[in-house]
């Protein structure tokens, strides 16, 4: 590992000297932990490394679910387009993970759509958009039918049924590519650049329009499988001046407290099942909740298995409508609700009557729990690039999102319908394929000019050619250090999140511009450690701003919700001067034009 | 820890596309799949189950110490 | 019960084979230390090293072995080699399928699917060769069970055989070192000498003219 490596270097010393002596150094490394400061010893050739060019019309970054449609349907729309992913079609990012998907059934629902989409905004308190919720149940089952034609459901890993259509259509897909920047000139995409773990190269994109399908984003916390997913779209966007939102949302899963890190382990053997369609099943599943009695009355927090009592009784705490509170009826679910443990929304087994093949959900649900593990998560779907329209289109022409990469509020500052998370996904993906389809016909032919190009290839390349610097591990364990504390995110107030953002700042300051790579797995570390840096910075300074409690943001400082000040979700953009910036757009409305979203 | 041995390597490379994480790598002389960045597992067994020849073996513990917000 | 007393001799004459061919694959199998799996795959594994070590001792369950067939009668000895080359043949045969079947057992990739990619990656030498070692595996059974239909004089015949189970031996063994899920220096020296003697017994014998050797007619 890495840390033998180190061993050597004399900086490494120096360190040991600063960080208390000998002794605790050894007890460092005898943790394991990654030393912080050394010197850097490329395995690889920068000098050497070539560069590859590629042209398109659409370009979709990203293979999960929403990639999938996204491809699919701006091809069918006539777009020539290719698709890149950090890992494999298929297989990347949540989606592999997910077993449930929504489908709105007109011959079967006892609820219209309308009556759905009413229940949902009930339970997300005003913070969900109801056109993208309308928009998600009136495509699902379309989405869900092409989906069993390709064989999703036959099988529980997805990479043959999504390679189905995409082969049909002779759609490139480049797998295991790190895109690390969008490219904007005279105010429109133009394409990306990264680079391929593979082939060691340096990989710029031309397109017409880019879809940015890649997923939410975490501090890599342990027991959950997002440790691929660092906010990469988001952050790549905003760098460009694209306005993201949903910073303040928590997702609040916990995890086993014996192997804490084992995501696989935590969820039984769901991770093996072959997925199935969810019907309407409207919570407001907090998971901050669970946080806030941690908080207070201590540990262990015991997850209840089937039938046993809730014991602890916290006063206080996150708002649960009243419709929605399950506490009551929790005592009489089975084996297979999904009780004790928050539902993650699409990757949740079936809940309530539906139950999987396979005796339920996750087993080993009892006993002791611990939090974050979802840590620097949101809510599905409410953190993102802020849509302009019902497209899926952002403020910068060309350049759209779909899924967990748009700030869709679908579902609102909470999760709501069990399993739309990847009904969502999908009917995003559609929409924004043929949006952006469309719109590549009125743009010409894209060139990127050289001086950009260099100026991209040097950014990317930095923590290679960095003599020294800080490794990535080492400031993404710091980071985590600073951020994942259940008293940070999940129950905060003001002195707190301002603490942390200190140090946050400085990791901004002083490390983010120093990370260090020596193979390009390491690059790629270091690119998602930067982009998780500023996604806590964003994540502490919309928390901090938000001056109430809502839905999945809880502050012990201001526990009541503020409709007065406070029906708007919080837009970060970067400003003039390269600061974050913030601004409230009101619910209901699309951003700046004060134009109704219904 | 985490991912903890391959036995019986055909070097087909689907652990390899398929880890999220980028732990598994290919060995260029021996053409098989080598556990090269362990401590980045998570532990999601996708390298098992995408392993035609089921050679993956994976445990649940790791050994870096494990961060969480409360436990 | 002098035909019982008979065949105990005969028994205990082949001990030393049996120690060497099973016992010894069993103890490296124990000291191993390889990743525990269901005992169905485990039994499954072990039935197959057992057959590759046992196929690696017909090179001593044969003419080869003169002080073997001194001892014990010839026909004897070929009846041994008959059964064991037969069986453990149908073993290796059925191996691949023993790979990928955890994948019944799953919804994850198809058996189907997962043989496929098994029979198709021809990046590594060592499915190369294996696959090479099972098409000639199956010539030296057909040819063995046919071999009457052969009309082939039995020298030639015996020198084919013979010829064809080095080719067999020295790419298989390879398969085996390079591929094996349960392969470890222990096994790969175990392997080595096997191949190494059986084939020197087997050079020896059909290489090095033998004064003494007398016409035999079909055993």
């Amino acid at each position: 590992m890495s840390s033998s490596k180190e061993n050597k270097s004399i900086s490494r010393r120096n360190f040991i000297a600063l960080a208390g002596g000998a002794a605790g150094a050894v007890a460092l490394a005898s943790m394991g932990l990654p030393m912080g400061w050394a010197e850097n010893s490329p395995e690889v050739d920068v000098e050497a490394l070539g560069l590859d060019k590629f042209s398109t019309d659409v370009l979709v970054i990203g293979s999960g679910m929403a990639g999938l449609f996204a491809a699919v349907k701006a091809h069918d729309a006539g777009a020539k387009v290719m698709m890149v992913s950090k890992g494999r079609l298929g297989s990347s990012g949540q989606t592999p993970f997910a077993k449930g998907i929504f489908a709105y059934d007109h011959s079967n629902e006892k609820l219209s759509i309308d009556e759905f989409v009413a229940k949902v905004s009930r339970s997300a308190m005003g913070s969900n958009n109801e056109v993208y919720t309308r928009q998600m149940a009136e495509h699902s089952m379309a989405r869900v039918n092409e989906l069993k034609s390709w064989g999703f459901f036959d099988s529980a890993v997805y990479h043959k049924s999504f390679s189905k259509p995409i082969e049909e259509r002779n759609i490139p897909v480049q797998e295991r590519i790190v895109v690390t920047h969008l490219i904007k000139e005279d105010e429109k995409i133009v394409g990306a650049a990264g680079f391929s773990t593979n082939e060691q190269k340096v990989i710029i994109y031309e397109a017409k329009s880019v879809i940015l399908c890649t997923g939410a984003g975490g501090f890599k916390p342990n027991g959950f499988p997002i440790g691929d997913l660092t906010h990469d779209g988001t952050i790549m966007a905003y760098n460009i001046g694209a306005k993201v939102t949903g910073k303040e949302w928590n997702d609040g899963h916990p995890g086993k407290s014996e192997n804490a890190a084992a995501s696989y382990d935590g969820w039984g053997n769901m991770f093996e099942q072959k997925p199935s369609t969810v019907s309407i099943e409207v919570h407001h599943d907090l998971g901050v909740d669970l946080n806030y009695m941690a908080y207070t009355s201590g540990n262990p927090v015991k997850m209840g298995g089937p039938g046993s009592e809730n014991k602890t009784t916290v006063s206080g705490g996150p708002y649960t409508p009243a419709e929605f509170d399950r506490k009551n009826a929790q005592q009489n679910q089975g084996p297979q609700s999904e009780e004790g443990r928050p539902p993650r929304g699409g990757s949740k087994p079936p809940g309530g009557g539906k139950p999987p093949k396979e005796g339920g959900g996750p087993p080993g649900m009892d006993g002791d729990r611990v939090g974050g593990s979802s840590a620097g998560m949101a809510i599905h779907k409410s953190e993102g690039l802020v849509p302009i329209n019902d497209q899926c289109e952002s403020n910068i022409p060309g350049l759209y999102a779909a899924g967990d990469a748009l700030g869709s509020y679908m579902s609102g500052g909470i999760y709501t319908q069990i399993g739309s998370s990847l009904a969502g996904s999908a009917v995003q993906g559609g929409v924004a394929g043929k949006a952006a389809a469309k719109y590549c016909k009125q743009v010409g032919n894209i060139k990127i000019s050289d001086p950009k190009i260099n100026e991209i290839q040097e950014e990317i390349l930095a923590p290679l050619k960095r003599e020294a610097g800080y490794s990535p591990a080492y400031v993404t364990q710091t980071l985590q250090g600073i951020m994942i504390p259940n008293f940070i995110l999940y129950i905060k107030k003001e002195s707190l999140m301002k603490g942390a953002l200190a140090y946050i700042e400085e990791l901004r300051d002083h490390h983010m511009g120093m990370l260090r790579a020596a193979n390009f797995h390491e690059l790629r570390l270091a690119h998602e450690t930067a982009n998780m840096i500023v996604s806590a910075e964003m994540k502490l300074k919309a928390s901090l701003m938000r001056k109430e409690s809502r839905c999945s943001h809880y502050r012990l400082d201001y526990p009541e919700m503020d409709n007065e000040n406070w029906q708007a979700w919080i837009n970060i953009f970067k400003g003039e001067d390269g600061s974050m910036q913030f601004e409230k757009q009101p619910f209901g409305q699309w951003p700046n034009e004060g134009v109704d979203i219904i | 820890m985490a991912i903890e041995s391959i036995n019986g390597c055909i070097g087909c490379e689907e652990c390899i596309k398929s880890c999220p994480t980028d732990v598994i790598r290919l060995d260029p002389k021996t053409k098989k799949a080598v556990i090269t960045f362990p401590e980045d597992c998570q532990i999601c067994h996708l390298c098992r189950l995408y392993c035609p020849v089921d050679a993956i073996t994976l445990t649940p513990e790791k050994t870096i110490p494990v961060i969480v917000s409360w436990g | 019960m002098g035909l019982v007393m008979q065949k105990e001799r005969k028994i205990f004459k082949l001990l030393s084979l049996g120690v060497a061919f099973i016992g010894l694959p069993l103890l490296l199998w124990f000291l191993g230390d390889f990743p525990k799996r269901t005992l169905l795959m485990d039994s499954l594994s072990l039935l197959t090293i057992l057959a590759f070590s046992l196929l690696l001792a017909q090179f001593f369950l044969a003419r080869t072995n003169r002080g073997l067939v001194k001892k014990v009668k010839m026909s004897y000895v070929l009846k041994i080699h008959k059964l064991i080359g037969y069986v453990f043949i149908s073993v290796i045969m059925l191996h691949p399928f023993f790979i990928i079947l955890p994948k019944f057992f799953d919804d994850a990739v198809s058996p189907m699917d997962a043989f496929i990619r098994l029979i198709t990656t021809f990046d590594t030498i060592g499915l190369v060769l294996g696959m090479l070692a099972y098409t000639v595996m199956l010539v030296i059974m057909v040819t063995s069970f046919f071999r009457f239909k052969l009309h082939l004089k039995y020298k030639t015949w015996r020198t084919f055989h013979a010829y064809l189970t080095v080719v067999f031996i020295v790419a298989a063994t390879w398969h085996v070192i390079t591929l094996g899920r349960h392969i470890n220096s222990a096994f790969t020296m175990f392997y080595v000498i096997a191949v190494a003697s059986g084939i020197f017994y087997l050079l020896r014998t059909y290489l090095v003219k033998q004064p003494t050797q007398k016409t035999i007619k079909n055993v």
